[in-house]
């Protein structure tokens, strides 16, 4: 007990002490966590560069434009038709959104005289629909006026998020001036319960999953170089117990896997808001068994590869496969079916997918207990073929 | 001494160890013993089986056949119990880059029953000021004593050291010699392989040459040579006027030989030879320059056995 004790503590000395090594497994992930919750955070303002054509030229369409200004992610700038097109083709613009002339003629006309604005209620004129003023996207009854906003398909999403912020905003001058309240509005709220699900919710298991599994993989790599060093080996001379060994180092790879948690863990929570709801013994028993079973498969590695470069190339390509096709970045309903049964296959899978149901109550893939047992399956069909087929020297 | 039945108490004793990979035959039914107290020398050619057999000895490599006991114990069966009290070196064993020496040694100290304490090995070694160096920083000799250390810390009664000195310059060789001699004071046994003559003259008592797997002759020092080399050379330089047909028939001499200059003369009689030599020299009035006695050495026993020189 005293020399496996002995033993950790020095491999975790040499952890520390090798600066590289440090910084690649600890800082790794962090930037992974910052990167993507800065990119996928949802409470960020995402900022879009909208070019405004007003082609009606009436305090009407200057009250649209503040209230479009109001909502704070769009930047507006004042151009012309053909200008504004010109500068969303080459990507100064995100999108364009133009004002038909004859809105503040429509809009007095529907309302109590001047358009007053969002937000601002007009008196009621009574109308079906009729004189209706600005009109979103498109499906609106008689006579009404379109605004036309132009925007980049190739960007998906944006394209999208502008609809919808226009869409919004047109809902809400329509609503004024009709004059009337809402009957119906929608109200989003996270199934988890919490107050604020952000992006990163989703990816902060993910990126903790993902850090487990290279922590585990990357074991191979010390070990095939501990082996090609003679370490093993001359370890090998002593009545040291060959368990000692093993079990050193993968008491080493769960205190990492421990401090990683808490780092990523941290910087989830105070940087982006994510809300852990799940219970903090069954997180760390998951983040033990992930350990355990991805050290397990960096042991099958080095039972495979006999240099250092080797090891480094196999190790390399496994994370990469399993990073990519394993769903914890991309929700797998979404993959195409040929990688949807590659990802079934992925221990990763199953890890990211048990961390995010337990962290944050992500919806599961799979019930707790059968990725848990998927999970226990690959850790012990590892530790199967380690122990059948890893050399010593 | 040689061929003499084994005392029982012998530390190492081997019969006709086998050893395989493949094709090639690494170790091809080798027997020897190592005596209490005495420093043996396994002396060949790298790709010999001398690091086979030293491993198989230490337990952590399986023989394919043949008898092994060290120190009265079956490597196979009770492996753990000769490693509890054996000190083994390897070759190569740059351990732990990131651990000081100290650190290192206590270590190695922990993983067995029973060990010395660190000051005692930092001094033995020479290691004092070294001691919260990482070993990655150490000179190839430094690292090379520390190896030893590691290998002494639980104060062993046998000490295997395969190729201790390799790649030391000649002050870092001398001084793990010293290191040897002084575990030889302390009573221990060591069991070293070396490609190196010099170490095998200087240092062991007996020493066995390998060559292709198999023990080709095995004594000490002085038993080796003089088993095929009778004669010694008595040298000297040229003596202007002294002919081959004369010295031929000087007392002793069984051949004449000129090199680089020298007389060469191989004789049974050394002490006559000489007397002959210096009254033919009085004689033409020429006294010789650099006379001296040579034995042959290991190296003229190793050309002999095998027809090549030792080299790698």
């Amino acid at each position: 007990m005293d020399a496996l004790l002995a033993l950790t503590v020095a491999n975790m000395k040499s952890f520390v002490r090798d600066r590289a090594a440090l910084f690649w497994t600890m800082a790794f992930p962090v930037i992974f966590v910052v990167l993507f919750g800065t990119l996928f955070g949802g409470g960020g303002t995402a900022d879009y560069r909208v070019g405004w054509v007003d082609l009606d030229h009436t305090p009407a369409s200057e009250q649209l434009e503040q209230a479009f200004s109001r909502l704070g992610v769009l930047t507006l700038t004042t151009t012309d038709q053909a200008g504004g097109l010109a500068s969303a083709r080459t990507g100064k613009l995100d999108a364009v959104i133009v004002v038909p002339a004859g809105y503040g003629a429509a809009a007095a006309a529907a309302g109590t005289g001047v358009a007053r604005g969002v937000g601002s209620g007009g008196a009621a004129a009574g109308l079906g629909g009729s004189g209706g003023g600005a009109a979103g996207g498109g499906a609106r009854p008689v006579a009404a006026l379109a605004l036309t906003l132009y925007t980049d398909l190739s960007h998906t999403t944006d394209a999208q998020t502008l609809e919808q912020i226009v869409s919004g905003v047109t809902t809400g001058v329509n609503q004024a001036l009709s004059g009337r309240p809402p009957l119906l509005s929608v109200q989003t709220r996270p199934i988890q319960g919490t107050a604020a699900v952000t992006g990163a919710t989703y990816y902060v298991p993910s990126i903790l999953a993902m850090a487990l599994m290279q922590l585990g993989v990357f074991a191979a790599i010390p070990l095939v170089q501990q082996r090609e060093k003679l370490i093993l080996k001359r370890i090998g001379a002593t009545p040291l117990p060959r368990w000692t060994l093993v079990g050193s180092n993968v008491l080493l790879r769960l205190v990492i896997a421990a401090g990683q948690t808490i780092i990523i863990l941290a910087i989830g929570i105070v940087g982006f808001k994510v809300q852990v709801t799940g219970s903090w013994v069954l997180i760390a028993g998951i983040v033990a068994l992930g350990a355990l079973m991805f050290t397990s498969l960096g042991y099958v590695i080095a039972s495979f590869t006999r240099t250092e470069e080797a090891a480094n190339g196999v190790t390399q390509v496994v994370q990469v496969l399993m990073m990519f096709l394993s769903g914890i970045f991309f929700p797998i309903d979404l993959m195409p079916d040929w990688m949807k049964s590659v990802a079934t296959l992925l221990p990763l899978t199953y890890l990211g997918d048990a961390l995010r149901q337990t962290m944050v109550g992500g919806s599961p893939f799979v019930p707790l207990t059968v990725g848990l047992a998927i999970l226990s399956g690959w850790l012990v069909v590892c530790l199967g073929i380690s122990a059948r087929y890893f050399r010593w020297q | 001494m040689s061929g003499s039945p084994a005392p029982t108490d012998a530390v190492v004793a081997c019969r006709d160890l086998r050893k395989r990979y493949g094709t090639l035959e690494a170790v091809a039914g080798v027997s020897f013993e190592v005596h209490p107290g005495e420093v043996f020398g396994l002396l060949g050619p790298n790709g010999a089986g001398k690091t086979t057999t030293i491993e198989i000895l230490e337990g952590i490599r399986e023989s394919d056949g043949g008898e092994v006991r060290v120190l009265g114990l079956d490597p196979r069966r009770e492996a753990r119990q000769i490693k509890a009290r054996i000190g083994v070196q390897l070759q190569t064993a740059s351990l732990y880059p990131y651990l000081t020496v100290g650190e290192l040694i206590d270590l190695f100290g922990m993983f067995f029953p029973r060990r010395l304490p660190l000051q005692r090995m930092l001094d033995a070694l020479e290691l004092n000021d070294k001691r919260d160096a990482q070993t990655r920083t150490l000179s190839g000799g430094q690292q090379q004593r520390l190896s030893v250390a590691l290998a002494l810390v639980n104060d062993p009664e046998l000490v295997f050291l395969d190729e201790p000195t390799t790649g030391l310059d000649p002050a870092a060789r001398r001084s793990l010699w010293d290191v040897i001699r002084d575990l030889r004071a302390q009573g221990k046994s060591v069991l070293l392989t070396t490609h190196y003559m010099e170490e095998a003259e200087v240092l062991c008592d007996r020493l066995a040459i390998m060559d292709h797997g198999q023990l080709l002759e095995l004594g000490t020092v002085d038993e080796l040579v003089s088993r095929r080399f009778h004669e010694r050379a008595v040298h000297f330089s040229d003596i202007a006027g002294l002919e081959d047909p004369q010295m031929r028939g000087f007392p002793g001499v069984k051949r004449v030989a000129h090199e680089d200059g020298e007389v060469l003369l191989y004789t049974a009689d050394v002490p006559a030879t000489i007397g002959a030599v210096l009254a033919a020299a009085d004689a033409l009035a020429a006294p010789p320059h650099d006379l001296s006695v040579r034995r042959a050495s290991l190296e003229d026993v190793f050309l002999d056995l095998t027809g090549h020189a030792l080299r790698d």
